[in-house]
């Protein structure tokens, strides 16, 4: 329970981390929370010949909204034309677990990625854990990668050549994979703030602090009377990689949001995707429990009372 | 029976501060790891990565030219230095010894068997080389169930025993088929228990520094029962002077106390070899792989039954799944001697068991040992009864409850129950709980499709071993058993006045400190904060004998009799020398706040005397400081009585007086497994989700007989760990293996123990009823709550699955296998 030995490195910037992905090629792996990336060293199942830890990048740790930096507990007005552009909130990929979850700006605009944050793990991995590390490991039952593909955030990764933008729906390729190139950092995501959406996320894990078995992340904007106007659901924990959930969002597109029609939807929470197993769940209970807490999960969002958006009452 | 002298004072009863608290809380505890000696080194083991194999090369080159890398320990070291450890009583049943050394030296039996060791400069550099040892494996086909194992052409574990069932025995009291032709009815069921464990946080750790220029061996180990290692010590290594220091220790439970040995063994060896100081620390996944797992039990059994729910008998067959080790081999059985009969009046019982070895890690103890099997069969055989016969449960157990005018109770196969009020405990329980309104709110939630269940579990708790059981299935075992225990305690009144007590035992995490020096302060009127209890153990300084094990629920009886005993004949020598001074009758001294003064008659003068000197003849009330009375001890030939031996120190033995009859088996195979009784009434109340299997315990209670209470605070904290252990065997945790014999949960990530966010509150309400044997009236709490819980959430959760007609055989109740019971009775 020793890892391996290996190098480390702490650049002060974006370019030197980069430079030093570059020079030390496969052997090279980012460091962020290491939540993930340092138990699978101790076990030597992951042995890097270099680590390269981003911490000390400054600006990597931040949640802001349209370019604004979140000022503690107040709320931030939004200036009406930027509203009109769809508003956006920013995510630094060093951001903590904990400061999601604590984050009173996220609470109000986007209250799917502190709900999630609070379902990770333990106090102590969330006091260290970073959302890029958690998104960027793409471990399949990673809880953020549900709320990312649910809230279709966009991923910003800086390489070599430049910056470029990956939609969540793209990012996540297979088991532990994602479509980061080697010598590419994960530094941002993007999520649009949802005005008048209900959000909720829902794990089965037989202990609290454990990965998901199955886990739902829902975004549902309701029409006039209980209808389901929009619904984007991400799924985690079920399969090699997470996913959006389309088959259950097209079945409720329209219908109204009664328990029958939303079971009936979840049923097609997992149909086509091989289904995990492990010595947690079969494979028969693990896509039981993802119809289930599918159809929990939109019923949450159907009947969560304090839809996420900025105030308006300015 | 007796009276037991009370103490004078008034610590006991009262949660007084911890000795062990403040230095735990602020990290001041000097664990294993915390030692450092000069020129120490670090090992590390190599485990088998095969559930079977024959081990037929070892290639060490690359090793050794490690940079840091100071020596290896193969099979061949291992052959030609040690010895085979002796077969212990567990071992009994073997009709053929089997030689096991403290690793592998020719086959692994199991997924992470030591099969060698390196020492190093520095621990990662050890765990780096161990990469680099090349050993080369013929692998053989794994046998991982029994059933699997029993097979005639199963491949053999041991060849040289011919079979995978080293062991079949059998029990039997009254007439067992006289009471199945009596019987108006037979209830008949098929049980299972998992394996599983208590992961203490701190896992095996050792130092090991042989002195090869006068042959001593000290060790620093972290074990609970000091004999297992001084004799595996001793006759692996052929040496005569080992010295054992047992620090504090992060949790015991049982798994410290056989299969640590052999690392103990290993540790020492690769220090005689260096001749240098080596430290070795177990790491997670090690210990889950090797560290012991409880023993995975299954049952037939057959119970016959009057149509009042009087059980007349029962049969049992058992098989336990031990592993690859025959070190252990009939351990969970024998200890089903100790609570054979339950809370119950049955006067027939018949136990046969097998013991079958498989690859997988070997069985240790584990809180309660086989006592939870036991307690499980005789709880889901008393609800299966209820069912059987529709009557509500608590009526079942009522019927055959021990009544409480019959203690001292005798069972059938000799255990005394000292004192008890089942009857009372279970009324109790069920009124606190708020059984019939529990009952009216499950039928409200049951018309809402809502499963709310009430489970109930009743057992003893035995305490305090008796060397001699398992002579009643082993009457041949030579040189390993004794009778009864011994265990020892010094006390002494310092020169400086404060008090020192020396335990006889380790000390894991129970406050063995706190609550002996509330025992001896009150029987000297000294506040316990005043008394110093000296840690760590030394095997060399520490008054120990067979009893002297944190294990078998002893401390309540032997360390607790030894104090208390040597500390009433320090107050007679303390009297007798006060006396002299004081010029005083004894009789007419008390001691009081750390001093000895006449009874008072009026109001004490604090001047008292002065230092070093004898009372003063002006003094109204004479009186002398145990600071005073220290001096003259140790210091003032003068003023000593005439043939008073200098000094204030006090050791005592204590075996338990009432140990007769059956301290050794009669010719029936009676015999007194333990000396104590404790018993609780356990009630979960939970809810399950139909739809995923999910269990939410919303309410656990206990009602608790622990005897005197010595300090609650302490007897609480016992209770609500083993409570959380059992729950969370009941309802998850477990060691798994895959059909090929490979650990699927080898990280407390894979291996589901509860947190506190899934632990229940656990309310406990005690009901004390003293033991009129033991010195204070005190019985045990240390494995507690772990031998029902297990049994109390089973009934509960079939209890909620009522409504699907589901009956629950084995645990775990993981929420997968809650909802493949209620598919396959419902769909």
């Amino acid at each position: 329970m020793i890892p391996a030995a290996f190098e480390y490195s702490a650049p002060a910037s974006l370019d030197e981390a980069l430079a030093l992905l570059s020079a030390h090629g496969d052997e090279a792996k980012v460091l962020a929370g290491g939540q993930s990336l340092l138990p699978l060293m101790k076990l030597r199942l992951a042995t890097p010949g270099h680590l390269v830890d981003l911490t000390r990048i400054p600006g990597l740790n931040r949640i802001e909204q349209d370019g604004v930096p979140s000022a503690g507990d107040q709320r931030i007005p939004v200036p009406v034309a930027s509203r009109l552009q769809r508003p956006m909130l920013s995510i630094g990929a060093l951001t903590l677990y904990c400061q999601i979850e604590e984050s009173t700006l996220l609470r109000q605009a986007c209250p799917l990625l502190p709900q999630t944050a609070s379902a990770v793990a333990d106090v102590q991995v969330r006091n260290r854990g970073t959302i890029g590390g958690s998104l960027a490991h793409a471990d399949p039952a990673g809880d953020m990668a549900a709320a990312a593909l649910a809230l279709d955030a966009t991923l910003r990764a800086v390489g070599p050549s430049g910056e470029r933008w990956i939609p969540a729906a793209e990012f996540f390729t297979g088991f532990f994979t994602t479509a980061l190139a080697p010598d590419e950092i994960l530094v941002e995501m993007r999520v649009p703030v949802l005005e008048g959406w209900t959000t909720t996320y829902r794990k089965a894990a037989p202990r609290a602090s454990g990965f998901a078995i199955a886990g739902v992340a829902v975004c549902l904007r309701k029409g006039p009377d209980e209808t389901c106007q929009e619904i984007r659901i991400g799924v985690t924990g079920v399969t090699e990689r997470p996913f959006r959930a389309h088959a259950v969002e097209d079945a409720l597109r329209g219908k109204p949001l009664v328990a029958s029609v939303i079971e009936e939807a979840a049923e097609a929470v997992a149909e086509g995707v091989w289904i995990a197993e492990d010595v947690r769940a079969s494979a028969a209970y693990r896509a039981h429990l993802a119809r289930i807490y599918a159809s929990r999960a939109i019923q949450g969002a159907r009947d969560a009372d304090t839809p996420g958006g900025l105030s308006t009452g300015l | 029976m007796i009276s037991a002298e009370r103490p004078q004072g008034t610590s006991v009863g009262k949660s007084v501060r911890s000795h062990e608290a403040p230095r735990h809380a602020s990290g001041r505890g000097h664990f294993v790891d915390d030692y450092r000696l000069p020129g120490m080194l670090h090992a590390a083991v190599l485990r088998s990565p095969h559930p079977h194999a024959r081990i037929v090369g070892f290639d060490v080159t690359e090793a050794l030219g490690l940079p840091g890398m100071v020596a290896v320990l193969t099979p061949d070291d291992v052959r030609s230095m040690s010895r085979p450890f002796a077969p212990g009583r567990y071992a009994a049943g073997l009709r053929t010894p089997v030689p096991e050394y403290a690793s592998a030296v020719d086959k692994v039996r199991y997924v992470g068997e030591p099969v060698a060791a390196v020492a190093a400069r520095d621990a990662a550099t050890a765990e780096d080389a161990l990469d680099r040892i090349v050993v080369e494996y013929e692998p053989l086909p794994p046998v991982v169930g029994t059933s699997e194992a029993m097979r005639r052409d199963a491949p053999l574990l041991y060849e040289e025993l011919g079979t995978n069932v080293p062991w079949r025995g059998a029990v039997s009291y009254g007439d067992v088929d006289a009471a199945f032709r009596e019987a108006e009815l037979v209830v008949r069921d098929r049980l299972k228990m998992h394996r599983y464990s208590s992961v203490p946080l701190e896992t095996f750790a050792c130092i090991a520094s042989a002195d090869p220029t006068n042959a001593t061996l000290t060790v620093w180990v972290n074990a609970q029962v000091p004999d297992v290692i001084d004799d595996a010590l001793r006759e692996g290594l052929g040496l005569r002077d080992v010295r054992i220091i047992i620090p504090d220790i992060g949790g015991g439970f049982g798994q410290k106390i056989h299969l640590i040995r052999k690392y103990v063994l290993i540790t020492a060896l690769l220090s005689l070899k260096t001749s240098r100081p080596v430290k070795w620390v177990e790491d997670r996944s090690g210990h889950m792989m090797a560290g012991g797992h409880a023993c995975a039990q299954e049952w037939d059994v057959e119970a016959a039954v009057q149509r009042d729910g009087t059980v007349l008998g029962l049969r049992v067959r058992e098989t336990d799944d031990v592993g690859g080790s025959i070190s252990t081999l009939t351990i969970h059985f024998t200890n089903k001697l100790n609570n054979l009969f339950n809370t119950y009046t049955t006067q027939h019982l018949s136990l046969e068991g097998s013991s079958v070895v498989t690859n997988k890690c070997p069985v240790v103890p584990n809180r309660g040992i086989g006592k939870p099997g036991m307690c499980f069969v005789w709880e889901r055989t008393m609800d299966r009864v209820a069912q059987t016969l529709g009557m509500s449960p608590v009526e079942v157990r009522t019927v055959n409850l021990i009544p409480s005018d019959q203690f001292p109770y005798q069972t059938p196969n000799g255990n005394i129950y000292d004192s008890g009020d089942y009857a009372g405990m279970l009324r109790r329980a069920m009124e606190r709980i708020g059984y019939e309104e529990l009952r009216e709110e499950q039928a409200r939630l049951r018309e809402q499709g809502r499963c709310l269940g009430v489970g109930l579990a009743v057992a003893v708790e035995p305490g305090g071993r008796n060397a001699a059981r398992d002579l009643a299935l082993f009457p041949g075992i030579k040189g390993v058993s004794g009778s009864g225990g011994v265990n020892g305690a010094t006390i002494r009144l310092e020169r400086s006045g404060m008090v020192t007590l020396l335990l006889g035992s380790p000390n894991c995490g129970q406050s063995h400190e706190t609550t002996t020096s509330q025992i001896v302060g009150d029987v000297l009127g000294l506040s316990p904060d005043r008394i110093s209890v000296i840690s760590p153990f030394d095997s060399e300084v520490a008054p120990w004998g067979s009893a002297a094990a944190n294990s078998g629920n002893n401390f309540h009886l032997y360390d607790i009799g030894a104090a208390h005993d040597a500390a009433r004949k320090l107050r007679e020598r303390i009297l007798t020398l006060a006396g002299h001074l004081l010029n005083t009758d004894p009789e007419d001294l008390v001691l009081e706040d750390g001093a000895v003064s006449r009874r008072s008659r009026g109001t004490p003068d604090q001047d008292g005397v002065g230092p070093s000197h004898a009372p003063s003849p002006h003094s109204p009330t004479p009186r002398l400081t145990f600071a005073e009375l220290g001096r003259v001890a140790y210091g003032n030939q003068a003023l000593l009585p005439k043939g008073f031996e200098p000094g204030l120190q006090e050791t005592s033995y204590y075996t338990f007086p009432h140990a007769e009859p059956f301290v050794v088996p009669d010719e029936q195979g009676r015999v007194r497994a333990q000396f104590t009784f404790s018993a609780a009434v356990h009630i979960a109340v939970v809810e399950v989700d139909p739809a995923t299997g999910e269990v939410e315990v919303q309410r656990y209670l206990i009602v608790s007989d622990n005897g005197t209470i010595i300090n609650p605070s302490v007897v609480d904290g016992q209770i609500y760990g083993s409570a959380a252990h059992g729950i969370s065997v009941a309802l998850g945790e477990a060691f798994v293996y895959d059909e090929d014999g490979r650990l699927l949960t080898l990280t407390l990530t894979d291996y589901g123990k509860s947190t506190a966010l899934e632990t229940p509150r656990i309310e406990v309400e005690h009901r004390p009823m003293p033991s009129p044997f033991t010195t204070l009236g005190q019985k045990a709490a240390g494995e507690g709550a772990a031998i029902p819980s297990p049994a109390a959430i089973a009934s509960a959760v079939e209890d909620a699955l009522q409504p699907f007609g589901v009956r629950v055989r084995e645990l775990p109740l993981t929420p997968e296998a809650i909802w493949r019971l209620i598919g396959s009775s419902a769909r």
